[in-house]
């Protein structure tokens, strides 16, 4: 079997500040949070640990759905394995590449849409995805021809000579994908990729993403949605404290369980036997 | 040669956002000008006989410069927390691209922003009469424009550290104030007592500021630009690093 993705019990912990309490302990609930009292005792220096052992596997050509609350640890799973955050402990492999000794040929394999976007506002479209060709070595001319398919594919015409501030919403969603995708990466990784997004918009960009997946492309995409995982993901993680609870396909997963009202279950079924939560209520509480 | 090809890319995005921001020139013209239209007539009249125009603008022009030098790079670390923020960064550091050449990109671009208006300060000083040795001014504008890149990396390191506009707003601003005063733009230090004096020492922009005044009154080879150079050069390879540095490593 050949992974696209590998993760071998992946970890991280972000030091929290130092915050004076007066003999305070415990330190929210966000992962595990290890506190220690300093000199004096109302200093608390203390780590949370974001992601908590996670081991994953991607097979190539596959659309792999990461689900799980705000504050989850989705983000920084997929920063780790993007090369945008160091790793603590573990190991990841993406695109045949080992994530922290070869950054750079991971980096060269790997589409990211963050969930922020990151398309210069002051600039056009065209003007962004020119840059981005360039940075990922495309002779300019490959570039012009890029940026044709791209438009085709995504529908672009009338927005490439327009500022990017000018967009919707859904219009720099789609722009931001073509930058993610303008080199053909292996593996592509978008983080909340409709948050914002009108039901409309949300659908025209999940078919968009159905394409992608048609052209051979590994995804995976993290999602506090229900019905986006269901929709997309041909398997999908569900994670919560920074740990994964579950793992299979959408109906694997729906099959583990039962309906409290009887009908057919859903993935917040899964969500609420795995971890005795409503993924539907805490997904309110931007935890982040 | 990548990373050439790679700075060219970064300088020109900065280049293109920075003419898309037409008030911003503006301003970044209006400081000096000001400088040199209400500060330097009121020069003239400290000494005793009173100053000529010329006498004034000789000590004062080159000050100025250091100034415009100064605050061409430091709103660096704003743009680098919009950037931040707005997912930028994370964008570019995604690619393959060279994370010196991001930096090294907008750093080129101040160092633009810099030699733009100074040329008019320049111009418009000579014609008030001003004046300066050809040679001493080239080798001015780049000691100072090595200053501009220190200034930039550092704020742009400061900008990636604190996050916060607000923030790197703050320090930026309050080193400003007393790093000017220290340097001898306004007044020279020697006016000073021993305290002052000693304090100026630690202060890069003070020997800036003494070798520019040496440099356009047209004396090349001195030990004050001699100085200088020892002191911006090694500054300027450190910030360069920070920066790079902390780049590798912001997340928003």
């Amino acid at each position: 079997m050949v992974y696209a993705i590998e993760a071998h019990d992946l970890r991280k912990s972000f030091p929290l500040k130092v915050r004076k309490r007066a003999g305070a302990s415990g330190v929210g609930d966000t992962g595990g949070a290890e506190g220690a009292e300093g000199a004096g005792g109302d200093a608390i220096a203390a780590s949370v640990e974001a992601v908590r052992g996670v081991t994953l596997y991607v097979a190539a050509g596959e659309v792999f759905g990461f689900l799980g609350p705000n504050g989850a640890g989705k983000t920084t799973c997929q920063r780790m394995l993007t090369t945008l955050l160091s790793i603590d402990s573990g190991s990841a492999q993406v695109a045949g590449y080992d994530v922290s000794k070869n950054p750079h040929e991971v980096r060269q394999q790997i589409g990211y849409i963050s969930q922020l976007g990151g398309a210069d506002l002051p600039a056009t479209g065209r003007e962004n995805l020119r840059l981005t060709g360039r940075l990922y070595g495309l002779a300019p001319r490959q570039v012009e021809q890029k940026i044709a398919q791209l438009s085709r594919l995504l529908s672009l015409d009338e927005l490439l000579d327009r500022k990017v501030r000018t967009y919707s919403g859904g219009q720099k969603r789609r722009l931001e994908i073509a930058l993610g995708i303008i080199h053909e990466p292996q593996v592509l990784f978008m983080d909340e990729p409709t948050t914002g997004l009108d039901p409309q918009n949300r659908l025209s960009l999940w078919q968009h993403i159905s394409k992608l997946r048609e052209g051979g492309m590994t995804i995976f995409l993290t999602t506090h949605y229900l019905d986006e995982a269901d929709q997309l993901a041909d398997r999908l993680a569900i994670i919560d404290h920074g740990q994964i609870v579950a793992e299979g396909t959408p109906a694997a997963l729906k099959g583990q369980v039962k309906n409290a009202q009887g009908q057919q279950p859903t993935l917040d079924d899964v969500f609420f036997e795995k971890t005795g939560r409503s993924l539907r209520d805490i997904s309110w509480e931007d935890e982040k | 040669m990548r990373i050439a090809t790679e700075t060219g890319l970064f300088f020109m995005r900065k280049m293109r956002e920075n003419l898309r921001q037409p008030m911003w020139v503006i301003a970044n013209l209006m400081t000096p000008l000001l400088y040199i239209l209400l500060f330097s007539p009121l020069l003239a009249n400290i000494a005793n006989p009173p100053l000529s125009m010329a006498g004034v603008l000789n000590s004062f022009v080159p000050g100025i410069l250091t100034l415009l030098a100064f605050s061409s790079g430091m709103g660096a670390g704003w743009t680098m927390v919009w950037e931040l923020q707005s997912g930028v960064t994370e964008r570019l550091r995604v690619t393959p691209a060279s994370r010196f050449a991001m930096l090294l990109g907008g750093v080129l671009a101040d160092i633009v922003n810099f030699l733009v208006p100074s040329i008019l300060v320049i111009l418009i000083s000579l014609a008030c009469g001003f004046s300066v040795h050809l040679l001493g001014l080239v080798i001015l504008l780049f000691l100072l424009c090595l200053l501009t890149a220190m200034v930039s990396a550092c704020s742009s390191s400061l900008g990636l550290i604190f996050k916060q506009i607000s923030s790197v707003a703050a320090v930026v601003t309050s080193l400003q104030l007393p790093l000017t005063l220290l340097s001898g733009v306004l007044l020279p230090i020697s006016l000073g007592p021993l305290s002052l004096r000693v304090v100026a020492h630690f202060n890069p922009m003070y020997y800036t500021v003494e070798a520019s005044r040496q440099l356009a009154a047209g004396t090349l080879a001195s030990s004050q630009t001699l100085i200088a150079f020892v002191v911006i050069v090694p500054l300027l390879a450190l910030a360069l690093w920070w920066a790079t540095r902390v780049y590798q490593k912001a997340v928003h």
